[in-house]
């Protein structure tokens, strides 16, 4: 059998010859630029870290967006435009072109982060260096806890588009993929507060509470008291239901006009 | 010469609800011919394509393909088919090229002169590296085609490959299967609901109606005469001609016996028929064309019922 790379690269192929791509990284790498420039005219005295910090928290949403809008297309818009008749004829199973597309996935979150990471840290370090404390960045915590941040963001974007890729197989529509994993993104803090795990011992199961692992930055007790290792297991959990969903979805219903 | 079919439909059914849209079909493709997948609309064609390619799952029986299972060898079995469903949707945001590119990926040694060889071929020229979505129905089709034959499959499956195209493309498309069939011994098979087309293009034609296999019929002899003809051969003993006559395809009607044929045949029948002591009173032309007996099979038209 030939090689499972390139599935990939025709994965990627599809989502890097598309102008809505490169606008959408343009955007990102856009507000990476603006966010630190911004913060510089205001004249305050920030170190380099809490700048990028800040840029990052705003930044993460336009990740999550766009994230979400191509893992919404990956299986949708084979579906929309009709080629996913001409894709599942080839010698490939289906489980494996859907490992492809979610591999793809993965690496557009990857990408986003990088995007984030490079030109946010250069930007702010350009900017904010003569600053305050250029040195006191690299010798406190403040360096690890904001890339500790850009990670946990990063898979709280990743948990959110793999509702978008799973809800893009089931329902085989990108707008309601897209609408959906995006109020999950939205509404998390309402349905973690309705559901406090202080009142309902079963609330802790649920995915809104441990979507968002940046509290375990600062203090080791998450949602309703539990520990970091419960809320990356109830993610692991919840992340493995969503790619079995979409793989039995994918691999077992009938492609039909 | 008994050759060893390509495809094999063995009872294949699909179910869905209650709903019966395929029924039991069982046929066999010999490899080198042009099968015709006849039927008015809604009567099963799609379906059973989308079966053999893997689209669609099936409720019972199984097709195979050069002896691999749709069912249970689907990677073997789908690598030596080429396909286009209905209409070929291609990426639209990418260039023919970049397209065949994609194709090209997930099938074995398919080298860049490959590529360029079927751009040749079906003649999209410089084109080719235009987007997809600035080309005309007639430029997809084609492209269409090249991605079917980039692995030069031994199945080439088209479902309705006629639609939208001008009598020209029509034509082109004709001799390309004939030659394709001819130079690299191809199978074809292909649906229409147009039985004119079906009659230039098909060596035999499978007329399918409400998801049942009716009829399995030749419509040309070896050396590619036209053998839809019909004659009626009056007869003392129609039953006892009719087991004469396993080898032809026939069948009785009171006292006579049509049978599909060209004149030799007709010669042969005749001193068949003679030889064994049956006695013939008449040997007349029946003169329905093939267009009043498929309509007369498939109930009249193209009415979906």
């Amino acid at each position: 059998m030939s090689n499972f790379t390139r599935l990939v690269a025709n994965e990627n192929m599809k989502i890097y010859y598309r102008v809505r791509t490169w606008v959408m990284l343009s955007i990102l790498v856009l507000f990476n630029v603006a966010m630190p420039a911004m913060l510089y005219f205001t004249n305050a005295p920030m170190d380099v870290w809490t700048v990028f910090t800040w840029t990052e928290s705003f930044t993460i949403y336009l990740s999550a967006i766009f994230s979400v809008i191509i893992a919404a297309d990956l299986v949708a818009g084979e579906f929309a435009g009709g080629t996913i008749k001409l894709l599942l004829i080839r010698p490939w199973s289906r489980g494996k072109i859907l490992m492809s597309k979610f591999t793809s996935l993965v690496l557009f979150n990857l990408l986003c982060a990088g995007i984030t990471a490079v030109v946010g840290i250069a930007i702010s370090m350009l900017l904010f260096s003569g600053n305050t404390g250029f040195s006191s960045g690299f010798e406190g915590s403040s360096m690890n806890n904001s890339l500790l941040l850009l990670l946990t963001d990063t898979i709280q974007v990743f948990v959110i588009s793999l509702i978008a890729f799973m809800l893009s197989t089931v329902f085989r529509s990108g707008g309601l993929a897209i609408g959906l994993s995006l109020l999950v993104l939205f509404t998390k803090d309402i349905f973690g507060f309705i559901f406090n795990p202080e009142r309902f011992q079963w609330a802790q199961y649920l995915l809104f509470l441990h979507t968002d692992l940046s509290g375990y930055i600062q203090s080791p007790i998450g949602p309703g008291g539990v520990g970091i290792g419960f809320s990356v297991s109830v993610l692991a959990a919840y992340c493995l239901v969503f790619m079995l969903i979409s793989w039995l979805v994918f691999t077992k219903r009938d492609v039909a006009a | 010469m008994k050759q060893e079919p390509l495809v094999r439909l063995l009872g294949v059914t699909k179910k869905i609800s209650s709903k019966v849209l395929v029924d039991d079909v069982t046929l066999d493709i010999l490899p080198g011919q042009i099968f015709g997948f006849l039927g008015p609309n809604g009567a099963g064609k799609t379906t059973t394509i989308r079966m053999m390619v893997g689209l669609m799952s099936i409720t019972k029986g199984d097709i195979t393909v050069g002896g691999y299972s749709i069912r249970n060898h689907y990677e073997q079995a789908a690598a030596q088919i080429g396909a286009i469903v209905e209409n070929p949707e291609m990426y639209k945001f990418l260039s023919g090229y970049n397209n065949l590119k994609h194709f090209a990926r997930m099938m074995q040694g398919i080298t860049k002169e490959r590529i360029d060889e079927v751009v040749e071929l079906v003649g999209l020229g410089n084109r080719i590296h235009e987007k997809v979505q600035t080309y005309s129905l007639g430029m997809r089709q084609r492209l269409g085609v090249a991605q079917a034959l980039l692995h030069r499959p031994k199945l080439l499956i088209l479902d309705e490959p006629t639609n939208g195209l001008d009598p020209q493309g029509i034509r082109e498309l004709r001799d390309y299967l004939r030659r394709l069939t001819q130079e690299e011994g191809t199978t074809v098979f292909v649906s229409s609901h147009l039985l004119s087309e079906m009659e230039l293009m098909c060596d035999t034609v499978g007329i399918i109606r409400h998801g049942k296999l009716i009829d399995i019929r030749k419509l040309r002899t070896a050396e590619g005469e036209r053998m839809f003809e019909e004659t009626a051969f009056t007869v003392s003993d129609a039953d006892a001609a009719e087991g004469l006559l396993q080898d032809f395809q026939t069948r009785a009607q009171e006292h006579r016996i049509i049978v599909r044929g060209d004149r030799n045949m007709i010669a042969d029948i005749n001193a068949v028929l003679v030889g064994a002591g049956i006695q013939v009173y008449a040997i007349q032309p029946v003169t329905r064309s093939l267009e009043d007996q498929f309509l007369e099979m498939t109930g009249g038209g193209s009415a979906v019922e």
